[in-house]
Parts: structure tokens; sequence; C-alpha cells
């Protein structure tokens, strides 16, 4: 086991700068999922610990070394990769044991930690089986397998539940999580998926075209976005965004460009200030009282209702416990908890409260 | 309606594999035959053999000579080149070079030239240049091989690319970081993966080395001369010898058909390889 630390990371292909001074701090046994939108960066990130990706500048150490120039097998580190990437032509534990016959291990030794790895995983029965004959799951299983075997320092995952269906991506989820505990090793997961960020991380790091947003636990993110970026990437749905400017007559609150009212918590924020002002769907509550919006659309899905709502060109979008009788067309009072409220500059898109 | 159009077809296959295999036939029927008969009205069909046509091939030394140095030019090129072949692909594929692209499309420019315009040059360079001492290429097995290489090395690389390319970069990626080195990645994941690949290049370039006869005839006196030169020689003033000559060319034929029978599997996979994305 090992804590993993990134410093100043620069990525540069030819004079095409990529990556822009990358810092982030694993703890040892730390599970850390690198997340943000396809081309923000996690992959190359991830393939730079991995030794796949070369690093033009800055440092990254695992366990207290400097591994720059390390290639992959001296790194101690085992990657699961998006495709799984699992031998053809080897069988399911020729798969496994791969790692194992590349370090040049006993036979008995290979077969015995085979066995334990394909015992924890639930593969014992496909071990003789070639990977064309597993479903998707077990492949992916495989992949890990292949990964644990090895006893490594730091795990690394790439994206390693993009290509199942929407059940098997939760059970996976549930396994991989399992697996961090029952083993402890570090953990660096890459997902494009806010979801799997948010269940799965002890520590979510949020990136954005080469760049850190911000790093924090998954709570964290989200009662507390730096930016409207990380506001609007973490939660599902996500957080309503509504642009306009601060009053303040008596009290201080919020006037849309459309004109909407809107109420405010403490806040430094002057008059006359240009902001976004941000309210999760799920802190908007639907009464008789609260602003009055035109429904648009309303999506029941049994457990949660989600209605979209309009004032002038404003679209709010609100998730409540209860079911809506009311139907497109109809005005609903909209309530917001000014507590719950997040605002951000409008120009540098930094955050106010 | 639709049993009679599969009648149809096969037919006409019938009709076509007779018209392609009846040179072949025919090739037997000459050499199975004593030379007074070859000039007689034809029969279709042969009433006795005459194997004395084989035995004189079989016993000659020269003639045997011509074949083992055939066996070996043909299966050195085509192990060299298919190595060699397959290791550009490797790079061509795997890495990040400048201007890879055009290293492809210029490998194959010397086959664009007929053969033909490399002969005088080649004839001169071997006699003149290329030696050590007493020690001259021309005449020899090794320099034979070398000359093939020039033509089927382009060739090889040609049909291993779609091979190698079709092979995921993420399980060498897997198998490094499994720590695995550069030569295991290749022996133990890339090689296996591109064996039908590697099995019809080996193939074509050995067949194309085995019945090549322009380059070989200029280019070799006697030491190396292959078995398709060694059928000319059966052309004298005194006359040809037909039966010989048949004979030669059906042993010429043998270990083709047998190559390619041996692998006409692999050479369907291997030719739509690319192609098709498992």
């Amino acid at each position: 086991m090992a804590d993993v630390s990134i410093k100043d990371v620069v990525k540069r292909y030819g004079s095409l700068q990529v990556m822009h001074g990358v810092n982030v701090d694993i703890a040892d046994g730390e599970f850390v999922v690198l997340v943000g939108p396809s081309g923000c960066g996690k992959s190359t990130l991830l393939r730079m610990i991995a030794g796949l990706e070369a690093i033009s500048d800055g440092t990254i150490e695992i366990g207290g070394r400097v591994v720059n120039d390390v290639p992959p097998k001296g790194r101690d580190i085992a990657m699961v990769f998006q495709s799984y990437a699992l031998y053809p032509h080897k069988t399911v534990g020729d798969n496994i044991g791969f790692p194992l016959k590349m370090a040049k291990r006993p036979k008995q030794e290979i077969d015995d930690k085979v066995g334990r790895a394909a015992d924890i995983l639930d593969l014992t029965k496909y071990l003789d089986r070639y990977p064309r004959a597993l479903s998707g799951g077990q492949r992916q299983r495989v992949a890990m397998g292949r990964a644990i075997v090895r006893e490594p320092k730091v795990f690394l995952f790439d994206e390693p539940l993009s290509n199942l269906d929407a059940k098997l991506r939760v059970t996976m989820r549930v396994e991989i999580k399992e697996l961090h505990q029952r083993l402890n090793t570090t953990i660096v997961y890459v997902t494009h998926d806010q979801i799997e960020a948010m269940t799965m991380a002890d520590k979510i790091v949020v990136m954005r075209d080469g760049r850190v947003e911000q790093i924090g636990t998954p709570l964290d993110l989200y009662d507390n976005p730096q930016n409207v970026f990380v506001g609007g990437f973490i939660g599902s749905p996500s957080m309503n965004f509504i642009h306009g400017h601060i009053r303040d007559q008596g009290g201080k609150h919020f006037v849309s460009d459309e004109g909407l009212h809107l109420p405010l918590p403490e806040t430094s924020a002057s008059d006359g200030q240009a902001v976004s002002y941000g309210i999760r769907p799920e802190h908007i509550g639907i009464g008789d009282s609260g602003i009055r919006m035109k429904v648009v659309v309303t999506e029941p899905t049994g457990s949660e209702t989600q209605v979209f709502a309009r004032s002038g060109d404003d679209l709010i979008d609100a998730v409540v416990k209860d079911r809506i009788s009311a139907r497109p067309g109809d005005e609903v009072g909209f309530i917001i908890d000014p507590a719950r409220v997040h605002l951000f500059d409008r120009e540098t898109e930094q955050r106010i409260i | 309606m639709k049993r009679q159009s599969t009648w149809l077809s096969l037919v006409f296959w019938i009709a076509v594999s007779l018209i392609t295999l009846f040179p072949i036939y025919w090739l037997f029927v000459i050499s199975v035959k004593p030379a007074v008969d070859l000039f007689t009205t034809p029969d279709l069909f042969l009433k006795s053999f005459y194997w004395q046509n084989y035995l004189d091939v079989l016993t000659d030394r020269t003639l045997r000579g011509y074949m083992w140095n055939s066996l070996i030019v043909s299966s050195g090129n085509a192990l060299l080149v298919t190595t060699l072949g397959f290791l550009a692909c490797y790079a061509l594929t795997r890495y990040d070079l400048g201007g890879k692209e055009s290293i492809f499309f210029w490998t194959i420019t010397n086959r664009m030239a007929p053969p033909a315009v490399f002969l005088l040059p080649l004839f001169l360079l071997m006699t003149s240049y290329y030696r050590i001492g007493n020690f001259s290429l021309l005449d020899t097995k090794i320099g034979l091989i070398l000359v093939y290489c020039t033509l089927n090395l382009p060739f090889a690389i040609w049909t291993l690319r779609p091979t190698l390319d079709g092979i995921p970069k993420d399980l060498d990626e897997a198998a490094y970081m499994d720590g695995a080195s550069s030569w295991k990645v290749i022996s133990e994941v890339v090689f296996p993966l591109a064996r039908p690949g590697v099995a019809v290049t080996l193939m074509l370039t050995w067949v194309f080395a085995w019945n090549e006869y322009l380059l070989a005839a200029t280019l070799t006196n006697f030491n190396a001369r292959t078995l398709t030169t060694g059928l000319s020689e059966y052309v004298t003033t005194t006359g040809t010898e037909w039966g010989v000559m048949a004979t030669i060319s059906v042993f010429t034929l043998i270990p083709a058909l047998i190559v390619f029978s041996l692998v006409q599997k692999h050479i369907v996979a291997g030719l739509t390889f690319g192609a098709v994305k498992g």
C-alpha cells in the first residue's frame, strides 16, 4: 500500500498543452475518483500515474518515490481498463495469473493466488473458459482478478463500468467498493459518471480542461461547490442556475434577468452585482405559497416527481417526494429554502456563498 | 425454382473448375507419357503410366540440388521477410513515428516497377560491389534470399499491418502493466494473436520465392539455381525434353499445393482479419 502524490503535473503534446499543473494528494488506502467531462484530462492523468503516458513537467510520487522515469512494471501498480483488455487467447486462469507469470513466480504460488482471487470474485468455475465465453460482468471481474493477484500498492481503474448495462453497473459498483474495504489498497478511479464518483469515493477530484476544479469528499462537493462548473457537475438532476443580479432594498434579494424575484441568505454580495443563482432541484418545495411558476413538464418516477416549470425564459427544475397532480400549464408555487441557495459571481463563476 | 438455380450454379462452378484445372491435369498427362507418344493424337484419358521421367528426375543429382536450393531459398526468405515485416508493422502500429504513413507507403513503391528493371543493376552490384574478398553474392542462396527480401518485405508489411492494427493496443498496455517487457508483450500477447496473419504472410511470400524465375535465372549460375530455372535447362540445342520438364513442373507444383491446402482456412481468416472487428 502506498500514498500517491501528484505535484504540478503538466502534459504537452508538442506545442499543445493539455494539462496545466495538476496537484493531487492521495493518502494510503484512500479511494479517490477523478471525474469530469470527456477531454478533461482525467484518463491522461491516470495513464501518467500508470506510466503509460510520459510526464512533461512536475512529479508523480508513489509511496514516497518519484516515478516519473520508472516504467509501468517498476511502479508496483495494477490497472483495470475500460475495455477490460483481457488476453483473448488465454483462459480466465491464465489471464489472472499472467502478472505472476511475468514476475516469474513458482507455479504452485501462481495456482494458489489465482485460486484465491477467483474465489473472491466468484470466478472459480470459469477458470478454464476463454474470455469470449464470458458475460460483460464476468469479464470485468476477470480484469479485477488480474489486478488483485499482484497485491499492488495502488489500483488504477479507467472507467471500468462504462461498458456494462445500468443494473450490472450498480452491482459492480458495490463489488468494487467491497473489494476496497477488504483489501484496503489505494485506488485511483476514473469516471465521467458523477453518481459513480459520489457513491464510491472517499475523495473526489473534479477536473475540467486539464485543470483541477475542486477536491473534496462527495458531500463536501455537493454542499459547497467552489464554482458553477462543480455545482452543475455534481448532483443529479443538475443544479438550477438562474442569471441575474443582487438588489438591496432594505434586505438583499435576487432578481433574475427575466424579472423573477428569489430569496437569498445573508451575503456579502453588493447591490447590483451580476451573479448566477444556484439551487438544487431537491431543495425546492412545491406548495400554494412561494414563487408562482407555470408547469411545463412533470416526470413521475414513483419514488419522486420531477417538475419543470417556467417563468419567462427561466426554466426551473424541482424534485419532490410527493406525487404532484399539477398538469402542464397549471401554476404552482416553488418554495426555496434560502439556506440552500448557492451564489456565484457571473464573471469569475466562483462561489460567493 | 430455387432448386434449379442451385443446379445451375453447381454446373457452372464445375465447368469453371475443369477449365482452371485442365492445364494442371494436362501437365500430369505429359509427365507420364514416353516422348514418342507426346505428339500423337492426344487422348483425354490415360491408358497407361510411364514413370521413367519421375525416376530420371529423382535420380538426377543436379535436379535434387535445385530442389534443395528452392526449398532453402523460399523457406529462408519467407521466414526472414515475415519476421522483419512483423517487427516493422509492430513499430508502425505501436509507436508514434514521424511520417509513418509516408514510410508505410514508401515501402510499397518498389513493387510498382517491373522486377526486370532491377535485373541489370542487381547483377552488376552482386558481381562487383557486394563482395568481401573472393565472396560475392552472385550465385549464392543468401544472395537470392536477400534479393527476394527487397520484393517480399513490402508485401509482408502490407499484409501484416491490418492484422496488427486489429489487435487492440489496450492489450499491449495491459501486458506492460502486468509487468511484461517489450519482448514479452510481443511473444505472449501480440504474436499469438497475429498468428493467422503471420501464417498467410509466410505462405504467400514462400510461394512467391518458390515460383520466382526471372531474378533466379539471372543472378545464379549453378550453385544456387532453383527448380524453376532448372526447367529451362531442358530446352537444348538438340531438342526439348518435354516429359522431364513436365515432371519437374509437377514437382514444382506439389509443395505449393500442400502449403496452400494446409493454410487455406487461415487465408480467408487472415485476409479479412483487419476488416472485421471482433
